[in-house]
């Protein structure tokens, strides 16, 4: 046991293991590109329906249930469906990644509105704002907290899942899982797995300290 | 490395009451040390493991057919998982017998066995088995790895051997499993015994949907497949000739623990070795994978087409 962790730290400091295309920094890049690109894609798509289902409580049983219809697939299945179909590209990931960020994304959204106080609601109607300055600048205010909570779950599911990327023969930390694997080469696989829980550690701090940064000078900041 | 020694020693105390049963002596002592796997000889049953593709499956259950017919009591455990997996299980007696491929096995014990040729791999094997463990004579049938092309793409570089990719270095891509990339029988055989450099290899799977996939729509030029895989015929695939011998055999082998090898197992395992050639495995494999039959329905099928099992 001890062996291992001291061939785990010699892989991951040594300068070789840096540099190079196969090098961790090069897949760390390809890592974080595949990761931030498929949530900000999955944002764009879950946020407007979460907000819009949040904000009229229409289509909520629908759009729910379809969210976690994406929660269920099976992402290696999903992956190898638009393969098949796709061929070799980046495209099964990155449908895969957004199918699997999307859920988390429109139930929080959701949730946040909902959880909004329907006398504020009205309070803010009463004084004549219009619907869509209600949404803007009440409800997703209020929403906030928990939208942000909702994106911050989805990073690092897709941070950990975007592994799968080395599954069709793409980059990222995953092809040091994938080929170690392949290789029998134990320490391959846990510096890759490491490093991956580091990146979603890391960036789930960073938006965490984000949203303590966006909210400081909110009187209440609990939702 | 303590585990090593440790298993060893758990291997030496097995073999103790194994021997006992061998020598008709106290049957009390039957099997304990030998786990899951049952007592210490065929009389007791024979538990088959199997990996986890189609053909191993096939191969198991034929195995059991072949092993009941000469009366023996067998347990298939199918899916067991890959090598990595069977192997630890079939020291430590959770099975007793495994459908294995010599050239695959040799390059799991010793990565740099340089033996291809079958007569020699098997004393290759022979000399680096763990104790406990022996092979059975090779059977006809033999599923080895092959480098594919399209007829497309054949046609296009004149490509017949795997010579004739050296012609054409920088310009291919090859698409095979991961492990293929650091493999003798893979880019690194190709580069070292062909002079072949490929523009990018593709990590994808083992003769699976990817790799196929990838083939077919001309993603990669090269796919490295398994000889018995029902498309490489259905699809008009070319599968370039190895001159040279940089793809071992890989005629399949039982691979069994000392105790249960007894003459009946050995007799009956011979006898289906020598009946199942490569052709009727492609079939079997076809059957299971694309008319989605059950693996153990075909195996008795063939067993009783082939007079090893009476209707």
């Amino acid at each position: 046991m001890y062996e291992l962790f001291k061939d785990l730290g010699a892989w991951l400091v040594s300068g070789d293991q840096w540099t190079g295309p196969d090098g961790i920094g090069h897949r760390l890049v390809e890592h974080l590109q595949y990761s931030l690109l498929a949530t900000l894609v999955a944002a764009a798509i879950a946020l407007p329906v979460g907000l819009l289902i949040g904000h009229t409580g229409r289509g909520a049983f629908v759009a729910i249930n379809l969210a976690s219809f994406g929660r269920a697939l099976p992402t290696v299945g999903l992956v190898v469906l638009v393969f098949l179909a796709s061929g070799l590209s980046m495209w099964p990931v990155y449908i895969a990644l957004v199918a699997l960020a999307v859920p988390s994304i429109v139930t929080n959204t959701y949730a946040g509105m909902t959880a909004v106080d329907p006398e504020v609601r009205d309070a803010a109607r009463g004084q004549g704002m219009r619907a869509h300055q209600v949404l803007l600048q009440v409800e997703l205010p209020l929403a906030l907290p928990l939208i942000m909570t909702g994106l911050r779950l989805a990073l690092i599911q897709v941070v950990a899942t975007a592994t799968i990327a080395a599954y069709v023969s793409f980059g990222g930390l995953g092809r040091y899982v994938f080929d170690g694997l392949a290789q029998r080469d134990l320490v391959q696989v846990l510096g890759g797995a490491v490093l991956v829980a580091v990146v979603a550690v890391v960036l789930d701090l960073a938006l965490a300290a984000l949203q303590r940064a966006l909210f400081r000078h909110r009187p209440s900041p609990q939702a | 490395m303590n585990r090593r020694t440790l298993l060893g020693g758990l291997l030496a105390t097995a073999s103790v009451p194994a021997l006992a049963a061998c020598s008709g002596g106290i049957t009390s002592l039957d099997g304990g040390g030998s786990g899951g796997g049952g007592g210490g000889s065929s009389k007791n049953g024979v538990t088959i493991g199997t990996a986890n593709f189609t053909e191993n499956q096939v191969l198991g259950h034929l195995y059991a057919a072949a092993l009941e017919a000469a009366g023996v009591k067998t347990n298939v455990r199918p899916n067991l998982g890959t090598r990595e997996i069977l192997i630890p299980a079939l020291k430590g007696g959770d099975i007793d017998l495994l459908p294995e491929y010599q050239g695959a096995l040799l390059h799991y014990l010793d990565p740099k066995a340089e033996a291809t040729e079958e007569g020699e791999m098997q004393n290759a094997l022979a000399m680096r088995l763990p104790r406990g463990l022996q092979i059975l004579p090779y059977g006809r049938a033999e599923d080895s790895d092959a480098f594919v092309v399209t007829r497309e793409t054949a046609k296009k570089y004149g490509l017949k051997s795997l010579a004739d990719l050296a012609k054409h270095n920088g310009k291919l891509v090859i698409g095979a499993a991961a492990e293929v990339k650091k493999r003798t029988v893979g880019a690194v055989g190709l580069k070292d015994v062909y002079g072949v450099e490929f523009k990018e290899f593709k990590s994808l799977d083992s003769s699976g949907p990817l790799v196929k996939g990838a083939l077919r729509k001309g993603d990669v030029d090269v796919a490295n497949l398994f000889t018995t895989d029902t498309d490489i015929a259905a699809e008009h695939w070319v599968v370039l000739t190895d001159p040279k011998n940089l793809v071992p055999g890989q005629h399949i082998v039982p691979l069994i623990a000392d105790r249960k090898a007894d003459s009946t197992v050995r007799k009956a395992l011979a006898r289906l070795g020598a009946l199942l050639t490569t052709a009727q495995l492609t079939e079997l494999n076809r059957l299971v994978d694309k008319d989605k039959k059950d693996p153990e329905d075909v195996a008795q099928d063939w067993a009783e087409q082939h007079g090893i099992t009476k209707k």
